[in-house]
């Protein structure tokens, strides 16, 4: 038993690690663009690169970029309220 | 080619479709009947059948195997297997086989005085492999036309149509952002070596012309 916790645990976490991965780029990259297109279109004046910069770097430290830490939470709970559901309830 | 466009969609439709029927939970009204336990050996059936429950030696050739059978509405047979998931496929949890099998042996009932319940299940019976569907969950409800409302299969599908659309997102924010810049490059440099090409073959070309007479 013990072992196939711990094969479902580390597969899980494998799996949800390349997610977290994944998620983490292209939330990255929709951040990118929407900076980049509010630069046009706001004609902000400055270097554009350090405009991107500024933006990203404030994302980084954003309370949404550790909301992706979801990603591991999330199916934690799912778990744990289906077995307490499916055996307990 | 059109053929082989259908065909593949057709078989993709099928084996997703045949996964998800199989996996998803299910419920049917029933009358229990019986309860029991058979030794199995499974066989070529095995991927159609869970382990042993969770604490136990996985490794056992042949193990008993706890069965629920039960009469539907129409009085057709329907026999479930009562088997732990544990940890692996499909992600049911399932641990609690043998309380299961004792709340079930408490509703058991007569053809004169049914009481009817709701079997959720997954899984298929089939004759010809001799598997049968595992049950999950057994509750009482008031007769066998009652109305049930899948709302668990709801939520699921729910689900993972957003994650479809998610995973459909991502792919096109990556296409956008890193190949099409990329592809828009290999374009360039694939104009510059025609451009260079036409170049040289010009070179070649009027350094062959230059043997042709005039």
């Amino acid at each position: 038993m013990v072992f196939a916790i711990a094969r479902l645990g580390l597969m899980g976490f494998v799996v949800l690690s390349v997610i977290y991965v994944l998620v983490s780029i292209y939330s990255r990259s929709v951040r990118r663009e929407r900076l980049e297109k509010r630069w046009e279109a706001e004609g902000i004046g400055g270097d554009r690169e350090e405009f991107i910069r500024d933006g990203l770097a404030e994302y980084d430290s954003s309370v949404r970029r550790k909301l992706i830490l979801g990603v591991y939470v999330v199916p934690v709970i799912v778990i744990g309220t289906l077995i307490y559901a499916i055996n307990f309830w | 080619m059109r053929y082989v466009k259908w065909a593949f969609w057709i078989v993709l439709i099928t084996v997703v479709g045949g996964f998800m029927h199989y996996t998803m939970p299910q419920q049917d009204i029933v009358r229990v009947v019986n309860t029991e336990v058979r030794r199995v050996d499974v066989n070529e059936n095995s991927i159609f059948w869970a382990q042993t429950d969770v604490g136990n030696d996985p490794t056992t050739v042949n193990r008993d195997v706890r069965f629920i059978e039960t009469i539907r509405p129409n009085g057709k047979p329907i026999v479930y297997r009562n088997e732990d998931t544990g940890w692996g496929w499909p992600p049911y949890f399932k641990l609690d086989s043998s309380n299961l099998q004792a709340e079930a042996s408490d509703l058991i009932s007569s053809r004169d005085t049914p009481r009817w319940v709701v079997m959720r299940h997954y899984g298929w019976r089939n004759e010809f492999l001799s598997i049968f569907p595992n049950a999950v969950g057994v509750r009482v409800v008031a007769g066998p036309e009652v109305r049930l409302i899948p709302w668990l299969n709801i939520v699921i599908l729910v689900a993972l149509s957003l994650l479809i659309l998610v995973i459909r997102q991502m792919w096109l924010q990556f296409r956008e952002r890193s190949i099409d810049p990329m592809v828009e490059d290999a374009g360039d440099a694939w104009d510059k070596v025609e451009a260079f090409g036409e170049r040289k073959k010009g070179r070649v070309q009027r350094w062959l012309d230059s043997w042709k007479k005039k």
